[in-house]
């Protein structure tokens, strides 16, 4: 059955960040010097193609643009400025939409004011429910303890309920994710390589190192990336399980618990540096994936940067006896944190569970496709000679 | 040894004698087996030098021009055509073989056809052997 | 002759020759032939040290004739001939062995293309023994020049010669002048306007008294040869009855052009049967119109423009047409101005962008959105109908390269870029004016590299898409170069006729005048008084019909006499 294009698809990318990518003209030198290209995936040529066509379908069964980490090489070589890896980086963001059943992830791509818009408006509704909340058990003057503002008690069960409702989102959304790209006409994937698979989800999540495996001329630059972006990553998630599972220990002061609080110091400090580190590279378009900057590239760091910032700046207060400020600062901190945790499944944070997803999908791909064309050699081995 | 036919050619030079010529520039490979006298037109075939060639030792003889409607002089090849049928019949007379004398058109961009017309011919007349009047002549100089 | 001193030169030709025939055994051969006294080999015997060689040799032994084994007469029999005219021999003493172009290049078999080189070697030495010293005639160049064709090619060459003091006459088929170009509005890659070009052109044309323009005319028969044709030209032009009309002249350009492609005969793309699949002729009709919509009147939504339309195919026409993809663009980028929200799909084999500003012109296309597709060479695109209820009038199935994917295409208006063809009336032209056509019926440049606007027959120049598809910036190339060739002969003001002909000897002839009829050029004339046939020698295109046709083999064909080809029969068969 010929498929129809739909050329109207590049002007519905545009508003996604992508940008030239008509220019392309198939030379496929992007896909050739993509160190993370091979036989099974070959991008970012293929994904250029479906997209220059509006092949939508396809695009959104695709695995490839998940298996790009934007070195950007690929860009400094199109001879055309089509600008590949930046078609990569909108194709993931078109793709965070496609899976999102909401709508709401769409919303907030297609106007980075509607998304700030959001986040402001919750921002003041969870600092004005809190305030109403703090002032009404409890004394302002108290950070910790009884007659606290802001008990851990009740912070935790808020968190977790957030948390939870979000993690559904985000599984549901997984769940789609997994049809899509799995679920192709008549292929059925054997549950077993599921499971062999399965080390691959723990270890891309937590080292990403084949960011660090794409090639540079120079070799130290593109480490910097991998880097702050680990340390960004690891500072988060480890401050989300500090968070949601020791939250009373680390509220509990003025003293400073080394055991948890630690974990928090490293924490925070991976934060800092990887948000400093990511602005400063995006305002000063330091790297080829710097130079491009959608408007959700700009609330999810300026977020996380506010939300650090006010963490250790409430975490300092409390230790240094300022009670009052520390609870004003708290407030001001959990009213980032609020519209933070509720983008999650909408917007850019979800690569960090679709990007794992993807590589986990594309090694079970990959040994299946081996195994298939390891059957039929086979069966041709076996076949009495003609 | 098998035997190597000797064919003498006439080709025109306007057509027949450019494509063969563009045989060579395209390396286009063909039997060596044909040696060739450049003539202006076709229609300077003398009968004189047909008969000579077979006279003197050739197994066969080729005459290229251009096609019909394409001489460069305009009507020259019409005359050929009709001088050939008289003397294929006056050499079937001395019994010589009907393949042995060919006309063929050749134009000048027709490289490959040339050497196609020439291995062909090359073939045929091996099969029919060497001619008689050849072999007459070597006994000849055999026995003096 | 039997005290003939013959110089025997072998070129090595570097390895193109060397590699095959063996060269010394071939040098030592010819050394023992009759009548040599010299027999050399060299590298590149058409090289001046090679020349000189030979010049030295003549004085020092006292040559009076020269055979050279080397590559074709037709490359370089004219070289050898002055070289031994300067050092004071006739150029008529001068015989070429063939042994590369019809030796070397065409035999494996290094054995074989020896034996074959030595016994073409041995006729050229056996034959040159009977060369006769012949004289050339120096006849006059008419400064006249003949263009056959009012396009952009004709009104070029004309402008060139007229601008340089010359007569030209220009003999248009149709009522105007502009050709092909005229029914284009821009030229690609930089948009401007054709009608601007022409005019400019047919402005200078018109106001240039030098050039005489006949419209509504055609050639009837062109008699004679360079320097001294007579063309007979059916005139209409503004007439109420045809008159012909005798022109001298001394040399004619031919620019009849090209025609394009009958889109009809590609049943796929529904040509004829669908109302809005136009050829590119068409389209440009549109834009000089100012107008693109569809039949009905609307304003089309998807456009799309396929590429090779009788071109590149096996079935029809193997070569390129040239133009087609730069045209193509362009008219991406007049959809794309006038009709800003068109989406325009570009469907193509190979996008050939060979000349200046091609690459950018290209780029920029590609800027504006215009998609690009791409289709194999023997899988042509197929255009039915869309069904009722889509938003496009058509749909194109393609099964495109660069995706891999079978696709459908939605059209609301198709444009189809036809290739270029020979015209039906060039076979008529070719014959007319004596030259060749290759079997697509392009005219046959003399040389495809070396000589692209002469042809074989001397005084006859071909200009523009009748050679061959190209686009302007080339056919005006031509076209000034036929100009300054013409120019260059006229500035010599005579030339030097072949002096080859035929010849009766009044002697043996016995009056039948059987050749008189015989000759295509009307040469022979008959004498009353004497009764005897003679040729006039000025008139005479030595093709040798007569020669061999005389029954009391009165006439002798200067430089391919009887003799002269005995010998070389006996020297091939030794």
């Amino acid at each position: 059955m010929p498929i129809r294009i739909n050329p109207k698809l590049i002007d519905e990318l545009e508003l996604f960040g992508s940008e030239d990518v008509q220019n392309c003209y198939h030379c496929g030198n992007c896909s050739a010097v993509c160190p993370h290209a091979d036989e099974v995936f070959v991008f970012p040529r293929r994904s250029m193609r479906s997209l220059q066509m509006g092949l939508e379908r396809k695009l959104e069964r695709s695995i490839e643009p998940w298996l790009c980490y934007y070195c950007g090489q690929c860009s400094e070589q199109c001879p055309r400025n089509a600008e590949p890896g930046e078609t990569m980086m909108s194709l993931r963001r078109w793709l965070i939409s496609r899976y999102d059943f909401t709508g709401l992830s769409r919303l907030f791509y297609k106007s980075w004011k509607t998304e700030l818009a959001a986040v402001v408006l919750i921002a003041v509704l969870a600092a004005a429910g809190l305030l109403a909340y703090g002032f009404g058990q409890g004394s302002i003057h108290i950070y910790d303890g009884v007659g606290a503002f802001l008990p851990s008690s009740a912070i935790h069960v808020f968190d977790l309920t957030i948390g939870s409702l979000m993690l559904l989102f985000l599984l549901a959304n997984s769940i789609r994710m997994w049809w899509l790209i799995m679920n192709r006409n008549g292929e059925s994937t054997p549950w077993w390589l599921y499971l062999r698979k399965s080390y691959l989800l723990p270890w891309h999540f937590f080292t990403q190192k084949r960011y660090a495996e794409c090639e540079s001329g120079k070799p130290a630059s593109v480490h910097m990336p991998w880097l702050a972006h680990l340390g960004l990553m690891l500072g988060y998630a480890t401050m989300l399980v500090l968070v949601m599972l020791f939250l009373p220990a680390l509220q509990e002061g003025p003293q400073i618990r080394w055991s948890t609080h630690a974990f928090g110091y490293l924490a925070s400090i991976g934060l800092l540096v990887g948000t400093i580190y990511m602005i400063h590279g995006r305002l000063k378009k330091s790297q080829v994936q710097y130079v491009h900057s959608h408007g959700s590239d700009w609330i999810f760091l300026i977020l996380l940067f506010l939300i650090a910032i006010s963490g250790v700046l409430q975490h300092i207060l409390h230790r240094i006896g300022l009670p009052v400020a520390a609870n004003i600062t708290y407030v001001v901190h959990l009213a980032f944190v609020v519209p933070w945790l509720l983008r999650m499944p909408f917007t850019k944070w979800a690569h960090m569970i679709y990007r794992t997803l993807a590589m986990y999908f594309a090694g079970i791909r990959r040994e299946a496709l081996a195994k298939q064309i390891a059957v039929a050699d086979t069966v041709q081995q076996l076949r009495p000679a003609a | 040894m098998s035997f190597e036919p000797k064919i003498v050619g006439f080709l025109c030079q306007w057509c027949s004698y450019t494509g063969a010529d563009l045989a060579g520039t395209s390396r286009i490979q063909y039997r060596p087996n044909i040696r060739v006298i450049r003539l202006m037109c076709s229609a300077r075939v003398d009968p004189s030098f047909i008969a000579k060639s077979l006279a003197d030792g050739a197994d066969g003889v080729l005459v290229c021009g251009c096609h019909p409607g394409d001489c460069h002089y305009a009507e020259g090849n019409y005359k050929t055509m009709r001088r050939f049928p008289f003397l294929k019949k006056m050499l079937a007379a001395y019994g010589i073989e009907d393949e042995r004398v060919r006309l063929e058109w050749v134009s000048a961009s027709e490289g490959q056809r040339f050497a196609d017309v020439v291995n062909d011919m090359t073939e045929r007349i091996r099969l029919l052997g060497p001619s008689r009047v050849r072999s007459k002549l070597q006994t000849d100089k055999a026995e003096r | 002759m039997h005290n003939s001193k013959i110089g025997v030169y072998l070129c090595n030709c570097g390895t193109n020759i060397a590699k095959i025939v063996d060269c010394p055994a071939l040098r030592e051969y010819a050394e023992a032939l009759p009548n040599v006294v010299v027999s050399k080999e060299y590298k590149y015997m058409c090289s001046n040290p090679g020349q000189e060689m030979i010049i030295q040799d003549i004085k020092d032994h006292g040559l009076d004739r020269v055979v050279v084994a080397a590559c074709s007469p037709r490359m370089h029999e004219r070289t050898f001939r002055s070289a031994i005219q300067t050092a004071g021999l006739n150029p008529y003493m001068f015989e070429m062995a063939n042994i590369r172009e019809q030796c070397s290049w065409v035999h494996e078999d290094t054995w074989a293309a020896t034996e074959k080189a030595k016994a073409l070697t041995k006729a050229a030495v056996l034959r040159v023994l009977h060369h006769e010293p012949l004289e050339r005639m120096s006849v006059k160049m008419c400064p006249s020049t003949l263009v056959i064709g009012g396009g952009i090619a004709g009104l070029t060459t004309a402008l060139d010669l007229a601008e340089a003091g010359q007569q030209v006459y220009i003999v248009e088929k149709k009522d105007q002048l502009g050709g092909n170009l005229a029914r284009v509005d821009l030229t690609a890659p930089y948009l401007d306007s054709a009608r601007d070009l022409l005019t400019e052109r047919i402005t200078r044309v018109r106001e240039n008294n030098k050039i005489e323009v006949m419209l509504n005319s055609q050639l009837k028969s062109l008699e004679g040869f360079v320097g001294n044709f007579v063309a007979a030209i059916q005139i209409q032009d503004g007439r109420p009855v045809a008159e012909t009309k005798k022109l001298e002249v001394g040399n004619v350009v031919v620019c009849t052009g090209y025609k394009e492609f009958d889109a009809g005969r590609i049943t796929h793309y529904g040509y004829g049967k669908l109302p809005n699949v136009i050829t590119s002729f068409e389209f440009e009709k549109m834009l000089k119109a100012g107008r693109v919509e569809t039949k009905e009147g609307r304003i089309p939504q998807y456009v799309a423009i396929i590429h090779c339309v009788g071109s590149r195919s096996q079935e029809f026409h193997g070569y390129c047409s040239r133009v087609c993809c730069m045209t193509a663009l362009k008219y991406a980028h007049e959809i794309k101005s006038a009709i800003p929200k068109c989406y325009v799909s570009d469907v193509y084999i190979d996008m050939h962008a060979f000349g200046k500003g091609h690459e950018d012109f290209y780029k920029r296309t590609s800027e504006v959105k215009t998609l690009f597709l791409m289709y194999g060479k023997n899988e042509r695109p197929v255009i039915r109908k869309a069904d009722r209820g889509d938003d496009c009038e058509m749909l194109i199935e393609v099964n495109e390269k660069l995706s891999g994917e079978v696709i459908e295409i939605p059209a609301d208006l198709v444009i189809l870029m036809v290739g270029m063809e020979a015209r039906e009336d060039s076979s008529e032209v070719a014959r007319s004016v004596n030259i060749s056509q290759d079997k697509e019926g392009w005219f046959i440049e003399s040389h495809p590299k070396l000589d692209p606007v002469a042809t074989t027959t001397d005084g006859i120049y071909i200009a523009g898409t009748c050679a061959s598809p190209k686009d302007i910036p080339d056919t005006v190339a031509q076209a000034r170069a036929a100009a300054a060739r013409i120019l260059g002969k006229i500035a010599r003001g005579k030339i030097d006729v072949e002096a080859v002909y035929a010849e009766v000897n009044q002697d043996y002839c016995s009056g039948c005048r059987m050749c008189n009829e015989l000759c295509p050029y009307s040469a022979i004339e008959y004498d009353e008084q004497k009764r005897r046939s003679k040729v006039i020698s000025a008139v005479c295109k030595a093709c040798g019909a007569c020669v061999s046709s005389c029954p009391s083999g009165a006439i002798k064909g200067r430089h391919f006499t009887d003799r002269q080809i005995y010998a070389q029969i006996e020297g091939v068969l030794a």
